[in-house]
């Protein structure tokens, strides 16, 4: 099936559409996703720069909070500068108030207190303990140290590159000094404040936003104050940053911004993708933050939901498939299940229009005969046929049952119906109609084994005479004063046995008499329980007095009832005739005579015309007058057609019609016209009356008319006499 | 068909018995000779037992009215049924003949 759904042209069309719908799905959901990262992107943008403001706030917080200490504890340092003694306790002061600095010191410029030339009291706090201690050892020697010379230098607050205090705090840490001058404007000593990188990157610029994100601090000289854990060393700078696998070119272009204290952000190429740094200065302290997010992490989450969708719409176009496929097979099937029933359905068309065209068409009204006839087709066509028509004043009928069903059937019915209205055109004994269609049928049917049940009627429908033919067809019912089945000779069925001679039946239908011939359908119609109508309900329907359409009509509404839903089987076929003549005398009744050219044979004409008179109720007078014009016309062939000696003969036909009797006397003599004949002139004396003339007279006055004519060898004189 | 013939005095009786048709009167002309031979006094045709006649018959009749006529005799035709008569009228024999 699905082979078959393949080779079809348009079920690649229909496959290039659904992948083209599938293309597009994944578009739009590409454009979504692509959206996504966008949108991805500016929010990491806004987050980076929102943590670059932040962690510069609170940098400068503390740097506020460090040099704030510095300055308000300046005041005490000038006016301690006698007494430098109790610097120690401001120093101390200091780291306990403030908590982001750790250690403090007052290192007085050497030479400005001639009794203490090098004092520098410090206070710093290890694991929450202050401690108290000198810089002035030999060891440290402060002077020396970037953070006393820086200030002292410029004479302003600054802040030193980050440093390792081995002397002092013992930790990385950057210092914010300051020089303090005397009221003479001399400056005396540096204060400074240490910080700790360690307190200040647990404190401060936690770059919380994606995993992989972190964030980097630069001094004034590109140290990295606070970065990555790796990174807390002294010795990491931006040089060692750079040995990272960035592009050389960006790298250095962001170096320099960042040590310019500009603000922007870069692009950085890496092996494992692009990282976008954003960068800005803090102020006031000359140092740069950076912010590192590679891209990657930006849309991780959105490439997780993007592989998601793009799995699931996999698995929905898949199903989509299916889902076609399997109404294209089942459309397929629907209709390949439609042609069968289309093509069994136009065949039983075809078979119904055959049968239905071989009916005959209702006979004009008669008075001495109603007959009815039906046939009810069955969903697959039986070959039922039957026929009736009347010539020569002869009912002639039949009904058949094909064996079979479907087309071929109804063609045999069709052959079977032509042979009957064939034969029987020429033909109306039935025994002989059937022996004939049997031979034709033979001829037709000799390779197929179907046979044809028949039953074939003559009517006679002056007298009743009912001749009738069956070949194995079921027997009709006669209804006179009681019901019977006609006795029926049980013949083979037509289509059996070549040159077959049947034998044919009679009997007489009287007045009121009706024959109800049936095919099968109706006595073997079943009901939904295999229980089959049967003769006994056939009989009973018949019991009522109906016409003869009103029997089929009743016929029908039983079977109906009987077999309720049960389908309809075979064929159902009914035929009645109702004979309803009851004038016992025949309309037209033809004598026949045939007489020897012998005088002495006259009598015989005689006779002849006693008993049609008789017949006819003549009376005498009319008896006789008819033989006598009888007797002359024939004597007169007797007499003169024939030479003498040779043997001759004379026909003579009477038609006995309701108002007139018709005689036919022929012969083949020698042509001779009596009616041309000179007449006798009856009017003369006895002396001029000749002896011949006397008989054609006769004829003349005695028959109403009188014709001659010569064909086809004979001489023939017909005589019409009005009764 | 039988003819009897009678001869009493001066009156000739032929009594005709049955249907004088075209083969009866070819016997009957033969019958008949004896009048014909002496066709005088009065020739009665008793047609009483006559049930039919035909052109052949009416002929006979007419063949002894001729020969009564030459010698001076005169025929009757006597009982003819009305059937018969019927045929004499059509014939013109109703003129030909006295009938009785």
């Amino acid at each position: 099936m699905i082979k078959k759904i393949l080779e079809k042209k348009k079920t690649w069309i229909q496959i290039a559409q659904v992948v083209l719908a599938a293309i597009i799905l994944e578009a739009a959901s590409f454009f979504q996703i692509n959206l996504l990262v966008k949108s991805s992107r500016r929010e990491a943008a806004l987050k980076a720069n929102s943590v670059l403001s932040t962690t510069e706030y609170e940098i400068r917080d503390v740097i506020d909070e460090a040099e704030q200490a510095v300055r308000s504890n300046m005041w005490i340092v000038q006016w301690c500068m006698d007494n430098p003694d109790s610097l120690m306790s401001v120093t101390r002061r200091i780291v306990e108030d403030t908590p982001s600095v750790v250690g403090s010191a007052v290192a007085l410029v050497p030479g400005y207190n001639k009794d203490l030339p090098f004092f520098a009291p410090y206070a710093h706090s290890v694991n929450g303990e202050i401690e108290e201690l000198s810089l002035a050892t030999d060891k440290y020697n402060y002077p020396v140290h970037e953070w006393f010379i820086e200030p002292l230098e410029t004479g302003m607050g600054c802040w030193s590159e980050p440093y390792m205090d081995t002397g002092g705090g013992n930790i990385l840490m950057t210092t914010y000094s300051r020089p303090v001058n005397d009221p003479h404007n001399v400056t005396a000593a540096i204060m400074t404040a240490d910080v700790s990188l360690e307190w200040l990157s647990q404190h401060v610029g936690k770059v919380n936003i994606y995993p992989q994100a972190f964030s980097i601090l630069l001094s004034q000289k590109g140290k990295v104050l606070m970065g990555p854990a790796d990174s807390l060393k002294m010795s990491f700078t931006v040089q060692d940053w750079e040995k990272s696998s960035f592009d050389q070119e960006s790298f250095d272009k962001l170096k320099s911004e960042m040590l310019a204290g500009k603000r922007g952000v870069i692009t950085l190429h890496t092996p494992t993708g692009i990282t976008y740094v954003h960068y800005g200065p803090v102020s006031r302290t000359g140092w740069s933050m950076a912010v590192v997010i590679p891209d990657r992490e930006v849309y991780k989450d959105v490439r997780r939901i993007g592989i998601i969708c793009a799995i699931l719409q996999i698995l929905a176009l898949a199903m989509l498939i299916y889902i076609l496929f399997s109404v294209a097979r089942s459309w397929m099937e629907y209709q390949q299940t439609k042609d069968i029933e289309e093509k069994m359905e136009s065949e039983l068309q075809i078979g119904r229009d055959i049968q239905m065209s071989m009916i005959p068409k209702p006979l004009p009204g008669r008075e001495d005969l109603d007959i009815a006839a039906v046939i009810v087709p069955a969903k697959q066509v039986g070959g039922d046929l039957y026929d009736y028509y009347i010539r020569d004043n002869k009912l002639i009928f039949c009904i058949g049952d094909v064996s079979g069903k479907g087309v071929p059937a109804s063609l045999v019915m069709t052959v079977t119906r032509s042979l009957f209205r064939n034969v029987s055109a020429q033909e109306d004994d039935p025994a002989r109609i059937v022996t004939d269609i049997n031979h034709s049928l033979m001829d037709n049917m000799s390779e197929n084994e179907m046979f044809v049940t028949f039953f074939c009627g003559v009517l006679d429908l002056q007298n009743g005479l009912l001749r009738y033919c069956n070949a194995g067809h079921n027997a009709p019912f006669l209804l006179t004063d009681h019901i019977e089945e006609l006795h029926v000779a049980p013949n083979l069925p037509l289509g059996v046995l070549e040159g077959m001679v049947y034998e044919g039946q009679e009997t007489s239908l009287r007045y009121d008499d009706a024959l109800y011939l049936y095919t099968d359908g109706v006595s073997e119609a079943e009901d939904p329980d295999h229980q089959l109508f049967g003769l006994e309900r056939t009989e009973a329907v018949l019991h009522q007095r109906r016409s003869a359409q009103g029997h089929l009509d009743a016929m029908r509404e039983a079977i109906e009832a009987f077999v309720q839903d049960a389908p309809q089987s075979d064929d159902i076929t009914m035929l009645f005739i109702h004979y309803l003549n009851d004038n016992t005398q025949p309309a037209i009744m033809a004598r026949h005579l045939i007489l020897h050219n012998n005088i002495q044979q006259i009598p015989q004409l005689a006779e002849f015309v006693e008993t049609i008179a008789e017949e006819k109720n003549l009376d005498q007078a009319m008896a006789m007058s008819l033989n006598l014009a009888l007797e002359e016309a024939v004597t007169n062939v007797i007499l003169y057609a024939y030479p003498d000696g040779i043997d001759g003969l004379v026909d003579i036909e009477a038609y006995i019609h309701d108002d007139c009797l018709e005689f036919i006397i022929s012969d083949s003599g020698k042509p001779f016209d009596p009616t041309a004949a000179p007449e006798a002139d009856v009017t003369l004396g006895v002396e001029e009356r000749s002896i011949g003339g006397l008989g054609i007279y006769l004829v003349r006055n005695i028959m109403d008319t009188v014709s001659y004519r010569y064909e086809n060898g004979k001489n023939i004189l017909v005589m019409i006499k009005k009764i | 068909m039988e003819v009897f013939i009678e001869k009493e005095n001066n009156v000739t009786t032929a009594r005709f018995v049955g249907r004088l048709d075209t083969p009866a009167s070819q016997e009957v002309s033969q019958s008949i000779e004896p009048i014909l031979n002496d066709p005088t006094g009065t020739i009665v045709l008793d047609c009483k037992e006559m049930s039919y006649i035909s052109s052949s018959g009416l002929r006979i009749f007419l063949t002894i009215r001729k020969a009564a006529a030459a010698k001076g005799g005169n025929v009757i035709v006597k009982d003819i049924n009305n059937d018969i008569r019927q045929v004499f009228m059509m014939t013109g024999f109703l003129n030909l003949f006295e009938i009785q």
